[in-house]
């Protein structure tokens, strides 16, 4: 190459060099055409997947009634990691729907929500909802970090078509449940199918037998050190582990996925899940009516509650730079309308005083959810740390009550040891 | 190096005609060169490696859960690694894998590059074959073979009578792990093939034919002449094994998701789980300096081993 060829590559050099100058000139005008626009932009964290859609057409309904905001939907796929990742960069979202479970409530604790419950949309909300939410973590003693959307109920769904067919009644005691698995078991129907590649399906059932079960305060008393679950959960684990016998074959083989649809499909008499699955079930068009119970853990049906917890509740970050405009977002999700056609759609219990589902699938749970016989999910009290849903697979399948419960006192003590800041529901 | 300086090196004509602008001109602009390719490199390394890391290293003496204020807690969770049961399995569980593993893919990616390496028909189709798996993304993989230990070898198990496998490999802790070197195996053969093949082809045709004038069996010639010629090249097929596998992550996501139980999660995995989904940032922070530790202080060791054995060959 002599000196020519080098001057060219110069000049073919600073073409390129130009090229690029002329596209980020382009892009920067792009950009600020973007900020041109005179709407204030606020994002709307949707941890739903199955009403994502729903959800993105109520945004834009919202901006036609509100020009001057513009509302940004994001919709990820693991939820809770994408918030915790947000929240890293000091970048919360404006308007979140959450789940409130355990990590809903260690975020509020955090003071990472606006506290609502000043709001007077709180008046208008079924008030064991709101308490449900203050149980789980606040971020002050008198504070809801949220206001409740739309709340599920646990339980157990059954096949009214094979309750028929083998004459069993609806069970209102813990022992009628398992004469119920056996008559199915005896005809060849499988009682209860097995999720257990999703780990969590076991706490479903946990929550409903843990919380009748358990002695009175027991989880503020376990976050004091004064009890264990060894002494309290006895009975819980071993009727968890009692009714995992009456599972498929391959209970561990087997996800969600597989359990909602061969449950649609008629293959199991029962499942050991709550509302929020129904939709799911639906998708696989079952030719027969869902039905729903509340799961009696103890042999004294005015002993049983249902298990209900907030499956979406609204919120706002809680120094957001627009306030307002969130406000107006959230004023506008809460309106009757709404909630109602959500809760339609989606098989959830409206948290709106003087709303009701009438949805066939939840006519077995309405009568608690009236009379307010209602508690919060107690697998909501662990934090993320503490590996539950393993514990309980190896509960499952290696039916050792004892090391199961001693891995959970262990794992909760080493958990808390660590954690110098507050934990759980009790701050 | 030969390509930096091949600009500046002179034919003879060249040479004579202007000497002295020449080697003004390499001194100058070759260095320039040298920063021109390196320090963006650098400062992207620094910027997106070793800032990092450092950050990292700062978490670990806190107790951050990821977000919000942190308070120093010193040793605290260091000492707290040692005393977790998860975390010791964690990495016993780690180690097994990678063990195995490695050995594994060794000795069959060695016999299947020899038989690639060899006068076989369709050798370019055959090793264009066994690359595919090296481009094939993991979890995509992943998620396929876990259809297939826990649908399809079940139901041959039930066909053929065979009741060790009429249940998902992947639901026992005692065989959940097969699973995950099978998989970790079939994925990783692919690079290490092609390493063996380029090391195959720098052996000298004429040692064989000596082999084979004073009459050496294929076993002696592959002891004597194969092995020995490649060791460096089965150095750095166990180290760069050794050390993936032991970053083992994506394969258990897809086949068990560190289940049954806690049973089969790796360190990866561990930190993923405990330090994103479960807000103890600090914590796993701490696990993860340590296993960084621990993974140099591996490498280390096994290559002054491998290298002591390669110049003894």
């Amino acid at each position: 190459m002599g000196a020519t060829g080098a001057g060219t590559s110069v000049v073919r050099g600073r073409r390129a060099a130009g090229a690029v100058l002329a596209l980020v000139v382009i892009a920067g005008l792009l950009t600020s055409c973007g900020s041109g626009d005179s709407r204030t932009t606020i994002t709307f964290f949707q941890f739903k997947p199955e009403a994502q859609q729903y959800f993105r057409q109520l945004a834009a309904d919202f901006m036609r009634q509100h020009p001057k905001i513009r509302v940004v939907v994001d919709n990820p796929a693991d939820p809770e990691t994408a918030l915790r990742t947000r929240l890293v960069k000091e970048n919360p979202p404006d308007v979140m729907t959450l789940n409130a479970n355990g990590t809903f409530g260690e975020f509020a604790t955090a003071k990472i929500f606006k506290d609502f419950s000043k709001d007077p949309l709180l008046d208008q909300v079924i008030p064991a909802y709101a308490t449900v939410l203050r149980n789980l973590g606040r971020g002050g003693s008198s504070e809801v970090n949220g206001v409740p959307f739309a709340a599920n109920a646990s339980g157990l769904l059954y096949n009214e078509q094979l309750f028929t067919k083998y004459h069993v009644a609806v069970p209102r005691t813990f022992d009628e449940l398992i004469r119920a698995a056996e008559t199915f078991k005896a005809a060849g129907v499988t009682p209860f199918y097995a999720m257990l590649k999703d780990a969590w399906t076991a706490q479903s059932p946990l929550a409903p037998l843990s919380s009748q079960l358990q002695p009175a305060n027991f989880f503020v008393k376990r976050f004091k050190k004064q009890t264990t679950f060894a002494s309290g959960w006895q009975t819980t684990a071993q009727e968890l582990d009692e009714l995992y016998k009456f599972t498929q074959s391959d209970p561990l083989s087997k996800g969600y996925a597989d359990g909602t649809a061969a449950f649609a499909n008629g293959k199991s008499a029962m499942l050991l899940l709550g509302s929020y699955a129904i939709p799911q079930i639906r998708l696989s068009k079952p030719k027969f009516t869902v039905g729903s119970m509340a799961l009696p853990a103890t042999n004294d049906p005015s002993h049983t509650t249902l298990v209900s917890g907030v499956d979406v509740v609204l919120t706002a970050s809680r120094n957001g730079p627009h306030p307002k405009e969130s406000e107006e977002l959230i004023r506008f999700l809460m309106q009757r309308s709404v909630v109602a056609a959500y809760s339609k759609a989606q098989v959830a219990i409206p948290c709106l005083k003087g709303l009701r589902n009438n949805d066939p699938a939840l006519s077995g749970v309405q009568p608690y959810i009236d009379s307010g016989r209602i508690v919060g999910f107690t697998d909501h009290q662990f934090i993320p740390a503490i590996p539950l849903a393993p514990l309980l697979q190896s509960l499952i399948l290696s039916g050792d009550v004892n090391q199961f419960l001693h891995g959970l006192d262990d794992d909760w003590n080493r958990v808390a040891k660590r954690r110098t800041w507050g934990i759980g529901a009790t701050v | 190096m030969t390509v930096i300086n091949s600009p500046g090196t002179p034919s003879p004509a060249d040479a004579t005609a202007t000497p002295v602008r020449r080697t003004r001109r390499r001194t100058t602009r070759i260095p320039m060169t040298f920063y021109v390719m390196t320090v963006p490199a650098l400062v992207l390394f620094f910027v997106f490696h070793t800032v990092p890391v450092i950050q990292g290293i700062y978490y670990s003496f806190t107790n951050s859960p990821g977000y919000g204020p942190s308070h120093l807690v010193g040793l605290r969770n260091y000492i707290g690694l040692f005393s977790d049961p998860r975390v010791l399995h964690a990495y016993w569980f780690t180690f097994l894998i990678a063990g195995v593993s490695t050995v594994a893919v060794n000795i069959i990616s060695l016999a299947i590059a020899i038989g690639l390496n060899s006068r076989i028909k369709f050798k370019n189709t055959l090793r264009a074959v066994y690359f595919i798996p090296n481009v094939l993304a993991i979890l995509v993989v992943g998620y396929i073979f876990n259809y297939l230990f826990s649908n399809s070898l079940p139901a041959l198990g039930d066909q053929l009578g065979i009741s060790f496998l009429t249940t998902s490999l992947l639901t026992k802790a005692s065989t959940a792990w097969i699973g995950i070197v099978i998989l970790a195996v079939w994925q990783s053969m692919a690079f290490n093939i092609i390493i063996y093949i380029a090391g195959l082809q720098t052996v000298p045709i004429e040692l064989y034919e000596a082999a084979g004038l004073d009459g050496a069996t294929a076993w002696q010639q592959f002891r004597s002449i194969t092995f020995p010629m490649i060791a460096g090249f089965f150095t750095i097929n166990m180290v760069l094994s050794l050390k993936s596998f032991l970053q083992i992550f994506d394969h258990i996501v897809a086949l068990t998701g560190g289940g049954p139980g806690t049973d089969t999660e790796s360190v990866s995995l561990l930190i993923y789980k405990g330090g994103f989904q479960g807000g103890e940032y600090g914590y796993q922070s701490a696990n993860s300096v340590f296993f960084f530790i621990v993974i140099v202080t591996f490498s280390i060791i096994q290559l002054r081993v491998l290298q002591r054995r390669e110049m003894s060959a």
